[in-house]
């Protein structure tokens, strides 16, 4: 990490946040699948209901009661996606328009990194809240891939495990510098 | 000390009135900080009680966040489920 500050917390409530440009596109790369994902979701109720990913952004509510659970979550899933998803699209907007597929940040673009000078964006207040929500959704999505368990241990084994799982950390970094920063 | 009928009906009617509670999940995703910071900013409790209230689910693997009627709690564990936190509500005697 750059001796540099992540985030500054100006006096309006304005928050600074300072990203290497691959760093940017990281995480817009992430957050876009993000969107990706929850719209999927909102759009098929019984993918939304299913296990998995779904099943941690949108837990059961009464551990021993089903049904009380499933009428909960009729209730409630429609307008938690809404807002996951609104809470991403915040967060991708902060980021700048300029998405890049996987394959660009990957190659061409990690490779011309080095010339690309580091980028300080603005996040208004109401969007800092946004950020928080969409980080933490973000690691919830990255833990399910990660096959995480209850301990913490990562089960997922194969190529992209290795590059998910310093992708999860290094969100998981940001978001604990984003609540220091916030933290008045 | 004898138990009046006052005493008997005050405490049914705290019972009714307060028979659930919202209880927030130990997972290996959230971070302790973060965790804290939403106790703190959305229950609007002290720095020192969302601190206690963290360690207890970290340490117990849950904590009683709160406690009242069963709307309030599903409101309670909806807007948990919206920072990412893990919660569910449950009847107080459970």
């Amino acid at each position: 990490m750059s001796e540099l500050q992540r985030f500054t917390l100006q006096e309006s409530g304005t928050l600074l946040a300072w990203f290497e440009p691959i760093e940017l596109d990281l995480l817009r790369l992430a957050t876009g699948q993000l969107v990706d994902m929850l719209d999927a979701g909102a759009a098929d109720p019984e993918l939304a209901a299913s296990d998995g990913v779904f099943g941690r952004l949108l837990p059961a509510a009464y551990l021993d009661d089903d049904e009380a659970a499933a009428e909960f979550r009729r209730f409630t899933a429609t307008d938690l996606l809404d807002r996951k998803t609104h809470n991403a699209k915040i967060l991708l907007d902060s980021l700048g328009t300029n998405p890049a597929d996987a394959d660009d940040i990957l190659g061409e673009a990690a490779a011309a990194s080095t010339e690309r000078q580091p980028v300080t964006i603005a996040v208004d207040p109401d969007a800092v809240q946004a950020w928080l929500r969409s980080l933490t959704d973000l690691r919830l999505t990255l833990a399910d891939r990660l096959q995480i368990s209850p301990d913490g241990v990562v089960h997922l084994t194969g190529d992209e495990a290795p590059f998910l799982r310093e992708l999860y950390e290094w969100l998981g970094m940001l978001q604990e510098e984003l609540v220091y920063a916030i933290d008045v | 000390m004898t138990k009046t009928a006052e005493d008997t009906e005050l405490r049914e009617a705290v019972a009714l009135d307060r028979p659930w509670v919202t209880l927030v999940w130990d997972d290996p995703v959230n971070l302790m900080s973060y965790v804290a910071y939403v106790f703190r900013s959305y229950f609007g409790v002290s720095p020192e009680e969302a601190e206690r209230l963290m360690l207890q689910v970290h340490n117990n693997g849950r904590a009683v966040v709160a406690t009242g009627n069963r709307e309030s709690m599903e409101r309670h564990v909806e807007a948990m489920h919206g920072y990412g936190l893990w919660a569910t509500l449950a009847k107080a005697d459970e």
